[in-house]
């Protein structure tokens, strides 16, 4: 018997918040709930970039006086603080939290997440692990300052600042940030697979909502492995067991820990951490590729291709995690085996490059903001990504690791790059969240600080690496390995950080001021196909649509389309029949 | 939604009971007759994955659903295997270290629990 | 708008290739809540794993002995020493709640209201005994000595898993007994007349689940 399928979500009534409290506070609303873990990142991701700005003023200038208050023990925190705020805080809970409530539902034509109050618990306790790490910065030591990685033994010995309270606060934040994470992330998942409107099969899907799929997916089978992690080290400082712990003698007092496996850490925490960088560059690739094909005005070159790309990055970056262990003194063939897949996942990484460019090749390029946001990270990608290659390969690693070539790769991989997709997709959205549109001046100003600023901190610093300055050091001081022009290069990075870092505030102004003031948007200000741009309302209103969910019968990259009058077609506009 | 259940005979539920216990009995008894080395190992996975596939085939109802959803669950815990073979050999490589650097004991034996041991009170070996 | 019939009579590629390629819903059929329920198995999947994982490279890399698990799970009765005796109950009741918990789903389709209560009922008691024999066991064995931090019997590593591994399961099983009173309840109580009681097959997903994580346990940890 045939039965034709209705989307669930027309079959059932929507209950509408009657109080202001339930509206904006409470609120079971994805468009809410993704402003909530938007502003929440985004607050606790500039505690992350003062202390960046600390740590930068301590190595360029050691010896002034208003340094004088920062300690070695300090610059670990903060160091620690930056790398586990700005990989797990800010960008796991923007691009996923923010971006992924905000989008997911819009670009698939729900009403809502499948599991609305689940949604809404899923920030609340988010906000309760960041509170949780907060607070590390008043428990007695102070935060932990083992280096963002954690690895035991020196994490949870004396020595290492906060290395009771600091590292308990931290690990359980991190805990707590998983459930968050689990109950998010099983609502997107859901949501993409199960709540999609008529028509939308899943190869019409925005790019965006692909990467946010991938990204939450491989989120829910990593995060498990650093959930097992935090727990058996809260095990070893808290009840004494061994499990990463060897025999070890500490400031002179032989600890009671005998047998454990530190190097099992060191696994587990990869086996997260690996996945962990595509979680964060996945919904970026979404974004970026969205904001690229809307406005270059031309559709996104090989979109299958660009699919299966994420598919595979996805189930590629499983098996590459030891990579960052080469000198860990693991197994001596495992670097052969983590090379090859490494240099593997290259692959579908460089297809994508190629893809973007192809994209705006001969394109009807129109520089706008989220469109410069866009370029940029193309550029920075490939350089985070062709530096990738270098440590990617065991030989070329072992002599650049832990110096500040290192530094430089990660950072413009997977922190300009996908803060750069962060602000153009802030750009391209916010007019659409809000109704009013970002000031266009102040947001190229804000770019060219950011982008030009940001090449300035990160590009010296491979010098910086190659000459054999390493990370992580408090104090140098001069040396015959570490000449005058290295000292200069750092007064150099740390004056063009300061100054990124200030130009932020032109950002949080335009944010602020666009809201109360903005120019009114129009419901499609930069004339986009996928389904947020179609919906009745600007900006949407709970529930998204009226009471027939909407039909999608295209790809959502139907731009400039031979024989059609208007430069772009939306995703609910019916095809003509072919004569 | 799709409205019908899964509607299945009572019967096939007792007989996946029954063939649980035998399973679970016969690997109890591979305790219970002491074998060892590569039979015992064998035979303990081999009743481990049979009980594991019928609790998911029969009783999480997976025999019953469409391809598309098997196939979504069951492939991602491939990288678990990765993730396992992998550790084994690492865990071998860093047992080796530990006795080829450090001087431990390769093959010790074990200790029977006190009120097993007939041995007397302070005489534990320090390790 | 698509047609979806749910033919049985294609190949498993076929089908398998139609509903990843169709609009709607990929999983045709299933609720939502069920689809969420896989997918949070499959996560904590990940956990359970990693966690053997970890006893794995504990049991491997220790130069110490490890204690025998047939004998130091061993109960005496009547004088004679019975390996694995509470075990072998313990397993016996899991597996008996999971039967009782199937048959509730069962019931639970065919919109058999008491008869699902009882039997998620009869399943929750059968989980809060397994609960209260794990309890005994640990109770036997830190009497013995076994701490997280040491065992007089070899390496410390075996009663730091032990007491983790079982005692997550553990976890799992007590939030399961909660899980299952409130839908039992919530059942006769009519709250989900209205849908076609997927809840208590969700339920039964999880509870079979935390079946399934025994079967591991009970084979890699008091077997091997």
């Amino acid at each position: 018997m045939a039965t034709v399928e209705v989307p669930y979500q027309e079959t059932v009534p929507l209950h509408h918040p009657k109080t202001w409290i339930g509206k904006y506070i409470f609120s079971q609303d994805h468009k809410i709930i993704a402003v909530q873990y938007g502003i929440t990142a985004m607050a606790v991701g500039l505690v992350a970039l003062i202390l960046s700005e600390f740590m930068r003023l301590q190595i360029a200038f050691p010896e002034a006086g208003f340094m004088a208050f920062f300690t070695a023990d300090h610059y670990y925190q903060a160091i620690t603080m930056h790398g586990m705020i700005m990989v797990i805080y800010l960008l796991t809970a923007f691009l996923l939290g923010a971006f992924g409530n905000f989008c997911v539902p819009l670009m698939c034509g729900a009403r809502d997440m499948v599991f609305p109050f689940v949604n809404m618990l899923s920030y609340w306790v988010y906000l309760l692990s960041v509170i949780i790490l907060m607070i590390s910065y008043f428990v007695p030591g102070g935060p932990t300052g083992a280096g963002w990685t954690l690895y035991p033994p020196q994490t949870i010995t004396p020595g290492s600042p906060g290395f009771d309270w600091g590292i308990a606060t931290m690990l359980i934040s991190l805990a707590v940030f998983i459930v968050a994470f689990t109950m998010g992330g099983l609502n997107y998942i859901t949501t993409i697979l199960q709540a999609r409107t008529r028509g939308l099969t899943l190869m019409r899907m925005p790019l965006t909502v692909w990467g946010i799929f991938i990204a939450t997916f491989l989120g829910l089978i990593a995060f498990p492995a650093l959930f097992v992690s935090a727990v058996m080290m809260l095990l070893d400082k808290f009840l004494g067991t061994s499990f990463f712990m060897p025999a070890i003698v500490s400031l002179g007092n032989k600890l009671d820990y005998s047998g454990g496996q530190p190097l099992l850490f060191q696994h587990l925490f990869w086996f997260f951490g690996h996945p962990e960088v595509y979680i964060v560059a996945l919904p970026a690739f979404g974004v970026i590729s969205d904001l690229i094909s809307v406005h270059a005005r031309k559709n996104i070159f090989g979109y299958r291709m660009m699919v299966w790309a994420i598919v595979a990055i996805g189930a590629l970056s499983l098996i590459v995690w030891a990579h960052h262990m080469y000198v860990a003194g693991m197994h001596p063939s495992f670097g052969f085996f983590f090379a090859t897949t490494t240099l593997i996942i290259a692959v579908p990484t460089a297809l994508k490059v190629y893809n973007w460019i192809l994209t705006l090749w001969r394109a009807n390029i129109r520089i706008t903001v989220p469109m410069l946001f866009a370029l940029a990270f193309v550029l920075t990608f490939i350089v985070g990504g062709i530096t990738g290659l270098f440590l990617g390969n065991v030989i070329i690693d072992i002599p650049l690791s832990d110096t500040y070539f290192v530094v430089a790769h990660f950072h413009m991989v997977m922190g300009v790059s996908p803060i750069l997709a962060i602000f153009g997709g802030i750009y391209h959205w916010y007019p659409k969240l809000t109704g009013r549109m970002l000031n266009d001046t102040i947001g190229r100003i804000h770019f060219y600080f950011t982008f030009i600023g940001t090449y300035a901190i990160y590009f010296p610093m491979h010098y910086l690496g190659f000459i054999g300055v390493p990370r992580r050091y408090y104090e140098t001081g001069i040396s015959e390995f570490y000449p005058v022009a290295a000292h200069n290069l750092n007064k150099f990075i740390t004056i063009a950080a300061l100054i990124v870092g200030v130009s932020q505030i032109l950002f949080i102004f335009n944010l602020v001021h666009s809201y109360f003031r903005g120019k009114k948007a129009p419901a499609n200000p930069w004339g986009a196909n996928s389904l947020e741009w179609c919906t009745p309302e600007t900006p949407p209103r709970h529930g998204n649509w009226e009471d027939r969910l909407p039909t999608v019968h295209r790809w959502a990259y139907d731009f400039g389309v031979p024989g059609e009058e208007k430069d772009h077609i939306p995703q609910t506009v019916p095809r003509r029949k072919a004569s | 939604m799709a409205t019908e259940g899964q509607q299945h005979p009572i019967k096939i539920y007792f007989l996946i009971w029954l063939l649980l216990f035998v399973f679970s009995f016969f690997s109890y008894l591979v305790d219970y007759l002491d074998l060892q080395g590569n039979l015992r190992w064998f035979l303990i996975v081999v009743f481990m994955l049979l009980k594991a596939g019928f609790i998911v085939a029969i009783f999480m109802h997976m025999k019953w659903e469409r391809f598309a959803l098997i196939f979504g669950i069951l492939t991602p815990p491939l990288a678990l295997v990765v993730l396992m073979f992998l550790m084994a050999i690492e865990s071998d490589y860093a047992w080796s270290t530990r006795v080829v650097y450090m001087g431990e004991d390769p093959a010790p034996k074990p200790e029977l629990p006190e009120h097993m041991s007939h041995k007397e009170h302070g005489e534990e070996i320090d390790h | 708008m698509t047609d979806t019939t749910l033919s049985t009579q294609e190949s498993i590629f076929t089908s398998t290739a139609r509903d990843w390629s169709s609009d709607m819903t990929t999983f045709k059929g299933v609720p939502w809540g069920k689809a969420m329920m896989w997918i949070f198995l499959l996560s904590d999947t990940f956990i359970f794993t990693c966690f053997l994982v970890g006893y794995m490279v504990m049991r491997m890399t220790v130069t110490q002995a490890w204690p025998v698990a047939s004998e130091v799970f061993a109960l005496t009765v009547w004088g004679v020493s019975v390996p694995l005796l509470l075990i072998a109950i313990m397993t016996f009741i899991l597996i008996t709640s999971s039967g009782t918990m199937a048959m509730a789903v069962n019931m639970g389709y065919q919109r058999r209201k008491w008869a699902v209560f009882w039997l998620m009922f009869a399943t929750a008691l059968l989980g809060a005994s397994f609960v209260g024999m794990q309890c005994f066991e640990w109770y036997k064995l830190i009497s013995e000595g076994v701490r997280p931090w040491h065992n007089p019997m070899g390496a410390p590593q075996f009663g730091s898993i032990f007491f983790m591994v079982t005692g997550f399961h553990g976890l799992h099983v007590s939030v399961g007994v909660a899980y299952l009173l409130i839908v039992a309840t919530r059942v006769v109580r009519g709250k989900y007349d209205h849908t076609n009681f997927e809840i208590v097959e969700i339920t039964g997903l999880y509870w079979h689940f935390v079946d399934l994580v025994w079967v591991f346990i009970f084979a890699f940890f008091y077997l091997w």
